[in-house]
C-alpha cells in the first residue's frame, strides 16, 4: 500500500523539479547564442579530425572563420580538392585547391643497414635520445628510429618497422603534425604526385664517412646524375637530390645506384624496389 | 684491448638506493608497532583481520593489474600498506566477508579506477572504511573491549560503544571517568588502530627519521583539533570533552600521522600542507562536536583530499603570476 | 660552515684519487683536436690536410662574439680536418694532427714568467682571448667575454670555484695543492681587471682540508678570503656557490653579474696566469681518470686532443665489466658511445663504471613523495616539470620555472620511482626551444 509519506514526497519533489525546469527553460531562451546554421553545415562537411593543418586549432573554428569571411584562399589539406569543391558548392564561391602534399622520410637506414653507436637506455623518444648523444645510429642525419613521430599522427599513417619509420602514402593527409616531432629533420613534406622518385637519404657526410655509417646512404658517386637524360638530379653538399619539375620518372637512376636501396618511388615500397634491383 | 659493450643513458649515473618498495615497506614497518599492539589487545581476531585485509588487498591488486594489462605491482608494498591501514580502521570482530569487500573497494574503486599507484585522489583505506561504515553501520560501530592475550577464538568478546560514540549519543556525563592514559596506551575500546596512541607515535617517529613525512600536516591537524575543541571546552566544560580526550580518542593520531600524510593524496608544497592539515583538523572537530557521526577524521581527510590539486595549483599559480609580471616589466 | 640555503644531496664522494699527484701524460701517437670546445659557434679551421703546425699555433679562429680560439697541442702535421665524435655526444669538425715528436713551441710562446702588472686591462683581456681560454669547469664559456661584463654592471665579489662537488673528480683539488701560487696569481690577475673594487674569495668544500690550508697560506698576502664550504652537492654550481659565500640569490633570468658577482674555475685561473705571464695558449688540462673499472686511477695532465682510447691504455686498460664511460662527473656528465672521442678543454674527468642500476632503472609512476622538491637547490618542483613534459603539454611549462633548472641531477638522484627527471626537463627545454624557433621562422 502507498505509505503516508508518498503523496507529500512526490508532490514536493515534483514541484521543485517543475520550478527548476521552468527556470532552465527561461535561462536557455534568454542567454541563447545565435549561431549561423551555415557554420553547422560547413562543419559537418569537414573531416572533423582537428589536426591543425589548416592553421586553425579545430574544424569548428575553420568553419566559423570561413562562413564569416568567405575567404576562398582557406584550404583544408586533409580534405583535398574534393572537399574544396564541396565547400565551394555549399558557399557559392570557388575555393582554392589545396596543394596535395605528403610526409616523406629521407632515410633508409633501418636496423640492418645502419651501424649502431651504442645501446640506448634513456627515455625512448627521438628528441630525448638526441639530447643524450647522436642517437642509436652512427649517421647524425638519420631517422633516430624510436618512433616518436607516430604518436602525432591522427590518421594512423605511420608505423615503426625494424628501426625505421614507415609512412603509408594512402593514409597520409599531409597535415604536417609529425614534422615537429623529428629532431634530425629527416621527416619532410613533399608534393604528392602519382609517380615520383626521391633520394631517401639526408646525409651530408662525405662518401666514405656515409658508407661507414650506413649501407643505404647516398655516397654522391654521381652515377645517377650521369645516367639521367633529363638532367633532373643534382649533387648538393655530398648528397644527391632529384629536381621534381624535371623528373620524368623513367627509373634509370634506380638501376645504376650502387648502394643497397636509394632512390625509391613514392609508394615507399621497399620490397618492390629491392626486387627491381635484384632482377 | 678488449671491446666493451657501452650503454648510453642520461645523467645522473648514480642513484640513491631508494625505491618504491623501500618507501612502502618502511611505511609498513612504521605501522608494525600499532599492528602488534592491536593483536596484543584484541587477540586472535585481530590477527585474522590483518591477514585477511593484507591478503585480499594484494590479491585484488594483482587482479586489477591483470585486467588493466599493467605490469604486476602487487608486491611493491602499496597493497600491503593499504591492507594494514584498513585493518587498523575496523573493529576486530568485523566479519571476514566485509573485510574482503572493503579491500576490493580500497584497491579497485579507490585506487585503480583513478589510474593506479600515484594517481588516486582519495586515500584508498579511508574510502574503504567510510564505505563499510555507511553500508554496515551496526557492524562498524560495535567495538570489542580490549582483552589482552585472548587467543581463544571461541570466546565472544564483549562489545561496547567507543568513548566518542558514548559522547555523541549520551553526552559528556555518560562518559564518567575516562582515563586519558587508557587512550594513550590503548586499553580503551575502539578500532584496532585508534586505541594505542603510543604505538602509533613510535611508528611515526620512524617515518620522520626516514624523511618520508614532514611535520606540517600532523602538527596543524592535531593542533587545530586541540585548539578548536579547547575553545569550546573552556566555554562549557560540562558539555564538551577536554581537548586531551579528543586527541587520544578516535582515529586522530592514526589519521594525522599515517592517513593524512599519505604521499599520493597530500599536497607537495609547505603552504599546501599547512592548509591541508588545518582543514582536516577543523573538519574533524566540527564533525565530532556537531556532526551526525561521532568520529570525523575519515570524512575530514577525504574531503581535504579533494582539495589537494587546488592546493598544489596555488603555488604554481603564484609562480606563474610572478613569471608573467617579470616578463611584462622587461 | 657556509652552505647554500635550500636543497642539495649527498651522493657518495668516492674521491679515490684525492692524494694522487698529477702525472703528465706523454704526447700520444695522434691528436684529434675538436674545433668545438666551448659554448657558442665552433672555431673556423685555419689549417688543412698536409699543413705543418707548431705547438701552440692557432689552428681554429673564434667565429663571432661567443666563440674561442683553438690551438695545436703539439708540433706535427695535419692529417685531416673532418667531422668526428665529440665527448658531448654529437659530432664536431676536428683537426687531426700527427705529432713529429719534437713538441716545438710556436714563436714567442711559453716564455719565462713576466710581471702581469705591466699589462693594461685591455691587453690582459686580449691575451686571454688569444689564448683561447674558456670556462674549464665544464660549461666552456669564453673567459674573455665573462671577464667583460656590461659596463653598467659593477662587480664587487670575485669567487674562484674550488668546490669540485662532483663525486670522483679531484682535478681541481690537486691543482690547488700542487700549484697554489699559480692559482693565486690567476685570481690576482682577474681581480686587477676590476680595479681593486672587488673582494676575492676562494670557495673550497670541507673535504679538501689540505687544499684549504695550502691556499690560506698563499692567499694571506693578497687579501683573498679562503672559505671552507659544507660538502654538499651541488655546492660547485655557480648560483649555489654565490648563495653560500655571499647569501645573494641569482633569480630566474639573471646572470651572476646582475648581483655583482663573478665566478671562475680553478683550472681557468691557472690557465689565465699561464696565458698572461707566459704566453701559453690553452692546450692541456688536468683531468681525473677514475671509477671502479679502470686499471689505474690517476690525475693526468693531458694534451687537448688525446683520445680516450690512448688515455685508457695509459691507465692500464679498463675491465671487461665496463658498461658506461662518463665524460665529466657522475651527476652531470655525458655517457660516451665511442672510445675515439678526444679530450676537450672542458673534460674534467673520465669515469669507468659498471652501472648495475641500468637494467633496473625503468621509470615508474610518480608517487608524489616530494623528495625531489626537498632537494632541488633552485626551489623548483621537478616532479611537475617532468610529468608535464611527459604529457607533452608545453604551453605553460616555462611558467613553472623550466628555465631556472640547472640540470644538477639532485632530483633524479633521490627519486624512488627512478624517474628520469633531468632527461625529461632537458627534453622539454629542447622542444620549447624548437617551438619558439618555428614560431619566429
Amino acid at each position: 500500500m502507498i505509505s503516508e509519506a508518498f503523496i507529500p514526497a512526490v508532490s514536493s519533489l515534483g514541484a521543485v523539479a517543475l520550478t527548476l525546469g521552468v527556470i532552465i527553460h527561461y535561462v536557455s531562451k534568454k542567454f541563447h547564442v545565435e549561431e549561423d546554421p551555415m557554420v553547422t553545415i560547413v562543419n559537418d562537411i569537414l573531416p572533423g579530425v582537428n589536426c591543425g593543418a589548416c592553421g586553425y586549432p579545430s574544424c569548428g573554428q575553420f568553419a566559423e572563420v570561413l562562413v564569416d569571411t568567405k575567404d576562398s584562399s582557406m584550404t583544408c589539406p586533409v580534405g583535398g580538392s574534393d572537399l574544396a569543391a564541396k565547400l565551394g558548392e555549399t558557399l557559392g564561391i570557388t575555393m582554392a585547391e589545396p596543394k596535395p602534399q605528403i610526409a616523406v622520410l629521407l632515410c633508409q637506414g633501418d636496423n640492418d643497414t645502419a651501424k649502431e653507436t651504442a645501446e640506448y637506455l634513456g627515455i625512448q623518444d627521438c628528441w630525448a635520445a638526441t639530447q643524450a648523444f647522436v642517437g642509436p645510429k652512427q649517421c647524425r642525419y638519420s631517422c633516430v628510429g624510436l618512433g616518436s613521430c607516430i604518436a602525432y599522427c591522427d590518421f594512423n599513417a605511420m608505423s615503426l618497422e625494424n628501426g625505421l619509420v614507415v609512412i603509408d602514402k594512402d593514409l597520409c593527409t599531409g597535415c604536417e603534425a609529425c614534422i615537429s616531432a623529428c629532431p634530425t629533420g629527416v621527416l619532410v613534406m613533399q608534393e604528392k604526385k602519382a609517380e615520383r622518385y626521391f633520394i631517401a637519404c639526408n646525409s651530408h657526410d662525405k662518401g666514405a664517412a656515409t658508407k661507414k655509417a650506413c649501407e643505404a646512404g647516398c655516397i654522391a658517386c654521381q652515377k645517377c646524375v650521369k645516367v639521367c637524360e633529363d638532367n633532373a638530379i643534382v649533387i648538393e653538399n655530398f648528397l644527391a637530390r632529384i629536381v621534381q619539375e624535371k623528373c620524368t620518372a623513367c627509373g634509370k637512376c634506380i638501376d645504376v645506384c650502387p648502394t643497397k636501396v636509394n632512390c625509391i618511388r613514392l609508394e615507399n615500397d621497399l620490397k618492390a624496389v629491392k626486387q627491381k634491383k635484384a632482377s | 684491448m678488449e671491446s666493451v659493450n657501452l650503454k648510453i643513458s642520461y645523467a645522473p649515473f648514480v642513484r640513491s638506493k631508494d625505491s618504491i618498495e623501500a618507501v612502502m615497506y618502511n611505511v609498513a614497518l612504521a605501522l608494525a608497532p600499532a599492528t602488534v599492539m592491536s593483536v596484543y589487545l584484541f587477540g586472535m581476531n585481530a590477527l585474522i583481520v590483518n591477514l585477511v585485509c593484507i591478503l585480499s588487498c594484494i590479491a585484488f591488486e594483482w587482479l586489477m593489474d591483470t585486467i588493466r594489462k599493467k605490469p604486476a605491482s602487487c608486491l611493491d608494498g602499496s597493497a600491503l600498506v593499504t591492507g594494514l591501514l584498513l585493518a587498523l580502521n575496523v573493529p576486530s570482530n568485523l566479519p571476514v566477508w566485509m573485510l574482503v569487500v572493503g579491500s576490493f573497494i580500497a584497491i579497485a574503486a579507490a585506487k585503480h579506477v583513478f589510474g593506479g599507484l600515484g594517481h588516486n585522489v582519495f586515500n584508498p583505506a579511508l574510502v574503504a572504511r567510510v564505505f563499510l561504515l555507511v553500508s554496515f553501520p551496526a557492524a562498524m560501530t560495535s567495538w570489542p573491549v580490549p582483552a589482552p592475550f585472548s587467543f581463544d577464538m571461541n570466546v565472544d568478546m564483549p562489545t561496547a560503544a567507543s568513548p566518542l560514540g558514548i559522547l555523541k549519543t549520551d553526552g559528556l556525563q555518560a562518559l564518567g571517568s575516562f582515563n586519558i592514559m587508557d587512550g594513550f596506551y590503548g586499553t580503551m575500546n575502539g578500532s584496532m588502530g585508534e586505541t594505542s596512541a603510543i604505538a602509533l607515535l613510535v611508528g611515526a617517529a620512524w617515518l620522520f627519521y626516514k624523511r618520508y613525512i614532514t611535520i606540517y600536516i600532523p602538527l596543524t591537524m592535531i593542533g587545530s583539533v586541540f585548539i578548536f575543541t579547547g575553545i569550546f571546552y573552556l566555554i562549557d566544560p560540562t558539555s564538551y570533552a577536554s581537548p586531551l580526550f579528543h586527541m587520544v580518542t578516535g582515529g586522530l593520531i592514526l589519521g594525522a600521522f599515517f592517513m593524512a600524510t599519505d604521499m599520493v593524496t597530500s599536497p607537495l608544497s609547505v603552504r599546501g600542507q599547512i592548509l591541508f592539515g588545518l582543514g582536516c583538523g577543523l573538519l574533524t572537530a566540527i564533525i565530532r562536536l556537531w556532526g551526525g557521526y561521532p568520529e570525523g577524521v575519515s570524512f575530514a581527510i577525504l574531503i581535504m583530499n579533494g582539495f589537494v590539486p587546488l592546493l598544489d595549483g596555488w603555488d604554481l599559480a603564484d609562480r606563474k603570476a610572478k613569471h608573467q609580471k617579470k616578463s611584462e616589466t622587461k | 660552515m657556509k652552505t647554500f640555503k635550500i636543497g642539495g644531496v649527498h651522493p657518495p664522494e668516492n674521491k679515490l684519487t684525492e692524494h694522487i699527484a698529477i702525472e703528465v701524460m706523454p704526447v700520444p701517437a695522434e691528436l684529434a683536436i675538436s674545433l668545438n670546445q666551448h659554448l657558442g659557434k665552433p672555431a673556423k679551421p685555419l689549417v688543412k690536410m698536409g699543413d705543418e703546425v707548431r705547438k701552440g699555433q692557432l689552428i681554429g679562429q673564434a667565429d663571432g662574439f661567443i666563440s674561442a680560439n683553438v690551438h695545436a697541442s703539439t708540433s706535427g702535421k695535419v692529417k685531416a680536418v673532418k667531422p668526428h665524435p665529440h665527448p658531448g655526444g654529437q659530432y664536431a669538425m676536428t683537426v687531426f694532427i700527427t705529432p713529429d715528436g719534437k713538441d716545438e713551441w710556436a714563436e714567442g710562446m711559453n716564455t719565462e714568467p713576466v710581471d702581469w702588472k705591466k699589462f693594461s686591462r685591455e691587453e690582459i683581456i686580449q691575451k686571454i682571448k688569444d689564448a683561447g681560454i674558456v670556462g674549464m669547469g665544464g660549461a666552456g664559456f669564453p673567459t674573455n667575454v665573462k671577464l667583460s661584463p656590461p659596463p653598467d654592471k659593477s662587480i664587487d665579489t670575485i669567487i674562484l670555484n674550488g668546490a669540485e662537488c662532483e663525486p670522483f673528480l679531484t682535478a681541481d683539488h690537486r691543482l690547488m695543492v700542487e700549484y697554489p701560487k699559480e692559482v693565486i696569481a690567476g685570481l690576482d690577475i682577474i681581480a686587477s681587471l676590476f680595479r681593486g673594487e672587488a673582494k676575492s674569495f676562494i670557495g673550497i668544500e670541507s673535504n679538501k682540508q689540505d687544499a684549504i690550508d695550502t691556499l690560506k697560506k698563499h692567499a694571506a698576502a693578497s687579501g683573498i678570503e679562503v672559505v671552507s664550504l659544507k660538502t654538499k652537492y651541488p655546492q660547485g654550481a655557480e648560483k649555489q656557490l654565490i648563495n653560500a659565500i655571499t647569501g645573494r640569490t641569482i633569480e630566474e633570468g639573471e646572470l651572476p653579474f646582475d648581483k655583482g658577482c663573478l665566478v671562475q674555475n680553478i683550472g681557468t685561473a691557472v690557465a689565465i696566469y699561464e696565458a698572461v705571464c707566459m704566453n701559453k695558449p690553452l692546450i692541456e688540462r688536468v683531468l681525473t681518470v677514475s671509477g671502479m673499472e679502470i686499471g689505474q686511477r690517476k690525475n693526468i695532465m693531458a694534451r687537448v686532443g688525446t683520445t680516450f682510447k690512448d688515455l685508457i691504455a695509459f691507465c692500464d686498460n679498463m675491465s671487461a665489466k665496463t658498461n658506461q664511460i662518463i665524460s665529466g662527473g657522475p651527476m652531470m656528465g655525458k655517457a660516451i658511445f665511442s672510445l675515439d672521442v678526444p679530450v676537450v678543454k672542458t673534460t674534467s674527468g673520465i669515469l669507468f663504471l659498471n652501472n648495475t642500476a641500468l637494467e633496473k632503472s625503468k621509470e615508474r609512476t610518480c608517487i608524489r613523495c616530494g623528495k625531489c622538491v626537498d632537494v632541488c637547490p633552485q626551489g623548483l618542483g621537478p616532479w611537475l616539470l617532468a610529468n608535464v613534459a611527459q604529457m607533452r603539454e608545453f604551453d605553460d611549462i616555462q611558467l613553472y620555472g623550466l628555465a631556472n633548472c640547472t640540470e644538477c641531477g639532485s632530483c633524479t638522484f633521490v627519486c624512488p620511482s627512478k624517474r628520469e627527471l633531468v632527461h625529461w626537463i632537458k627534453y622539454a627545454k629542447a622542444l620549447v626551444n624548437n617551438r619558439q624557433k618555428r614560431k619566429s621562422a
